[in-house]
């Protein structure tokens, strides 16, 4: 799967599942998710993990894989891809 | 009132107040699975399920130890297998006490009656929520008892594990609330069941004695407040204990 339509597919599913007052394509690739960047909090994180292990079909079991996995979209992108590949 | 047509698993559900629990979610119209951890308990597992069978809703029952990750896993993919879709409604009920005064309790009573009551909840609150964040919707019912509020001599570790999850209940109760799911306690005072019978005759004589209502209470009378507290009536309720003691706490 294509590196850019799973990254447009993590802004969809950011905008959408989370509510976010802005459109997708003004999420920047980098921006952290959580704290100052998109203004989420460790609660909405719950729901992300939730949304993305069902619509991509990964894991993300525990803090320290989702500390990681939720840092940035760009940090999302390469996981679900990774996790895919494996 | 009751909150029919959800999927309800009850942990410790073959006899006592777990058993009391499935069969009125099942008699309001719920699909009802529950555990059962010990070999021995086989008979009253197979009386209980037939007993939710003959309600005519889904049910199923499962032999899995709450405090064994895995086992919990399992238990809780039987269950949306079973009842056609994930847990909305868990009710925290499997518990052990292994009495000793401090002073003479050994390690594995303390850890044994912790695992089960404490960390058995902590496991199976982490299976359900995914499915219950998903929906936006849900209800925990944690069974607490009196023990974790005014304490009770010889059971440090059966009232420690009991406030550790009323600590959970509160702290959880904040994490999920605004998906929808409510987390509350219900503190069954001293009721007819067997933990109960396990208790040395003079103590439990004692804490009759105790108790303004001047009886022990029955399994129905916990189970009818534990439906209601998963219900739509209690929908403004979260992080709350409902104490169904005969006035033993008064809290």
């Amino acid at each position: 799967m294509d590196r850019d339509h799973v990254r447009s597919e993590v802004k969809q599913l950011l905008v959408t599942g989370l509510r976010l007052q802005i459109p997708a394509a003004e999420i920047a690739d980098d921006v952290p998710i959580f704290g100052e960047g998109l203004g989420l909090d460790s609660i909405d994180a719950l729901e992300l993990v939730v949304l993305v292990e069902e619509q991509f079909r990964v894991s993300i079991p525990d803090e320290d894989v989702g500390r990681k996995a939720l840092a940035s979209v760009n940090a999302l992108v390469d996981f679900i891809l990774a996790e895919r590949a494996a | 009132m009751s909150a029919a047509g959800k999927r309800v698993l009850v942990t410790g559900g073959s006899r006592g107040i777990g058993r009391a629990t499935a069969l009125a979610f099942a008699r309001a119209g719920n699909a009802v699975g529950f555990n059962y951890s010990r070999s021995e308990d086989d008979a009253e597992a197979t009386e209980t399920l037939a007993a939710l069978r003959a309600t005519g809703v889904p049910s199923f029952a499962s032999c899995a130890d709450v405090c064994d990750a895995a086992a919990v896993t399992q238990l809780f993919a039987e269950a949306r297998d079973a009842l056609g879709g994930a847990v909305d409604v868990l009710v925290n009920n499997a518990a052990v006490a292994q009495d000793a005064p401090l002073m003479m309790m050994k390690d594995e009573s303390w850890d044994r009656v912790l695992d089960v009551d404490l960390r058995g909840a902590f496991l199976c609150c982490r299976a359900v929520l995914r499915g219950m964040i998903a929906s936006r919707w849900g209800r925990i019912v944690n069974v607490v008892s009196p023990a974790a509020f005014v304490g009770q001599e010889g059971a440090a570790n059966y009232a420690a594990a009991k406030a550790g999850l009323l600590g959970l209940t509160k702290s959880l109760a904040r994490e999920v609330a605004r998906f929808g799911i409510t987390v509350n306690a219900v503190s069954p005072g001293l009721i007819e069941t067997r933990l109960v019978d396990e208790m040395q005759g003079e103590r439990r004589k004692e804490i009759e004695r105790q108790i303004p209502l001047a009886r022990l209470g029955t399994p129905e009378e916990i189970a009818d407040v534990i439906v209601f507290v998963a219900s739509p009536a209690a929908s403004y309720m979260t992080g709350s204990t409902v104490h169904v003691d005969g006035g033993l706490a008064m809290r």
